[in-house]
């Protein structure tokens, strides 16, 4: 009986086996071979052969790649910083279940469904520095609005800026999930003990909200950082290397240039700092609930 | 006295924060929708015309005149259910394999680490081995190379999202059936889809928004023929001379069904956000 039904249960699993071995495991180990071969599609069809660590050096050395690696920190830990702090005060201003909060909730989501090639779209519309509606609106208060995207500085806050609209309400929704969460009573008694507000937040609220707001932090962190569709869109990298991420510089070197030994190569480099930071944010939130 | 004016301040405090929320989030699709009816000599004036004077839709008729919208509209709906349909089909068979096989804590916390981290890792690294494999099997610029792409992102995460699931259901809802004879496929089909049909919601409706919405595999992997919705956006980005309009049209196509669809399903869609991070 237990014997019968050990097959059936394999069974059920062996199609997500063969997915993930498939699309995930093999194609990676292949991205990491060719990421040790001399492979430019513009001149070849299959890899050239073995070449050490030659792309590994050309990437760690070209101020393209640096380039992208500071703008797609920048990027990523201002962008985070505002969606993670808005996301907490806007969930709990909108606590409760009254049909004008209820309605307040739905339209703050929906940037979140919009697609991030769309609204890269839609902010370049509003940056556009002449016929935009952000620079008109500053007229209109007098100050005369930046070349929000021909200008380095600015292109790269104009990215920040679409990141927190599109990822904010994400926090939100997590956040208003985890404040339902904590016992009513909990709350109560505190109250009751003439916890101020505040005090209460901190107290009872924050402990439980932080491994909460770890696991929110990742999950924000990767999505940015590999963030490159509303790049596209936005800015396209430009002006110059100016808003280059690292996944839109990895994905110009391989499938527009054709390098793909040096785009693998970028992209293990960038993966083996991801698997670092992914298992620091796991070990954290391990050690927090301990 | 004292403390009904501090309540007060806090309540028109709390008011002018969420309206300033809400105009940040609907002006911005308001101007979208007002750009995509504005006539293209309005884009260039200056002083800007932020109100048309006149309403068009030409840029729409334009988008719909040649077959190439349209068949992007197509592509992305065929690519986004297949996708779904397959995803939920077998994740959620899988899940529930991997929920009551038998193995113990460890290796079931594992297992949920592995899927979370194919979510998370830098996903571009697959990128180009997805389009030498889509290459030799001869199925670049097809929207088979775009769902197999996809698949391999969304298999793994509602594997990762039903199992969080199932794992949670007490064992005892399942054991009276056994008592009865009752065979793997009949619990599944009788218990589990039924006690776990919000979460296949969810799962399908995530599914689907992911699918749509995405555009680094669908790029790497078709070009003209498989063209899909995010790529027509993108492409008015290379365009010299922006055709405003139509980029603006182009995005609403885009756009609108799937706002429409999140406040149809709006329940299930903030119930699979908000699982994945609440319950690990």
């Amino acid at each position: 009986m237990k014997n019968k039904e050990w097959k059936s249960y394999s069974i059920l699993i062996s199609p997500t086996v063969i997915f993930v071995i498939f699309l995930q495991f093999y194609p990676l180990a292949y991205s990491f071979y060719i990421s040790f071969q001399e492979w430019a599609l513009t001149s070849s069809q299959i890899p050239q052969g073995f070449n050490y660590l030659k792309n590994y050096n050309d990437i760690l050395n070209d101020s393209v790649f640096h380039r992208a690696v500071k703008n797609s920190l920048i990027i990523t830990i201002t962008s985070v910083f505002f969606q993670i702090v808005l996301g907490v005060i806007l969930a709990y201003l909108t606590i409760g279940s009254t049909w004008t909060i209820r309605f307040i909730r739905t339209i703050l989501i929906l940037p979140m469904v919009i697609a991030p090639v769309a609204a890269g779209t839609l902010w370049r519309m509003l940056f556009n520095s002449r016929s935009g509606l952000i620079n008109h609106l500053l007229i209109k208060v007098g100050i005369v609005g930046p070349e929000w995207l021909s200008d380095q500085t600015w292109a790269v806050i104009s990215v920040i800026i679409l990141d927190i609209w599109q990822a904010t309400p994400f926090v939100l929704l997590v956040v208003v999930a985890g404040i339902s969460s904590i016992p009513k009573d909990f709350q109560e008694s505190a109250s009751i003990d003439g916890a101020s507000r505040f005090q209460t937040f901190l107290r009872i609220d924050l402990p439980i909200l932080v491994p909460l707001l770890l696991i929110v932090f990742l999950f924000r962190f990767m999505d940015s950082l590999l963030n490159m569709d509303s790049v596209y869109s936005l800015t396209f990298g430009g002006p110059g290397y100016g808003t280059y991420t690292l996944t839109f510089y990895i994905y110009t070197l391989g499938l527009r240039n054709f390098n793909f030994g040096d785009a693998s190569a970028a992209s293990w480099i960038f993966m083996f700092f991801s698997i670092i930071f992914i298992s620091l944010i796991f070990y954290l939130q391990k050690k927090y609930e301990n | 006295m004292k403390i009904s004016t501090k309540i007060n301040i806090l309540s028109i405090l709390r008011w002018l924060i969420l309206s300033a929320a809400l105009i940040v989030v609907v002006i911005p699709l308001i101007y979208l929708v007002i750009n995509s009816l504005k006539l293209p000599k309005e884009f260039l004036s200056v002083p800007p015309i932020i109100f048309p004077t006149e309403i068009t839709f030409e840029h729409f008729d334009k988008a719909f005149s040649g077959k190439k919208t349209l068949r992007a509209l197509v592509n992305s709906l065929l690519v986004s259910s297949i996708t779904t349909i397959i995803t939920v089909f077998f994740a959620t068979l899988s899940a529930y394999g991997l929920a009551r096989i038998g193995f113990n804590a460890r290796i079931l916390g594992l297992i949920i680490i592995l899927f979370l981290l194919i979510r998370y890792y830098p996903r571009v690294t697959t990128v180009i081995p997805y389009f030498v494999i889509m290459k030799n099997l001869g199925l670049l610029d097809t929207i088979w190379a775009i769902i197999i792409g996809h698949l391999g992102i969304t298999i793994p995460f509602v594997t990762w999202l039903m199992l969080v699931i199932i794992n949670d259901l007490p064992k005892e809802i399942e054991e009276s059936a056994m008592i009865e004879g009752a065979s793997v496929r009949q619990r599944f089909i009788y218990i589990i889809v039924p006690i776990t049909s919000p979460g296949i919601a969810a799962s399908a409706i995530l599914t689907a928004f992911l699918s749509w919405n995405e555009f680094l595999i669908a790029s790497s992997v078709a070009r003209r023929k498989a063209s899909v919705l995010s790529m027509s956006v993108a492409s008015y980005v290379t365009d010299k001379g922006i055709l405003w309009g139509q980029m603006a049209a182009m995005s609403i196509i885009m756009i609108l069904p799937m706002i429409l669809f999140a406040l149809f399903v709006q329940k299930y869609l903030i119930r699979g956000i908000t699982l994945g991070a609440v319950k690990q």
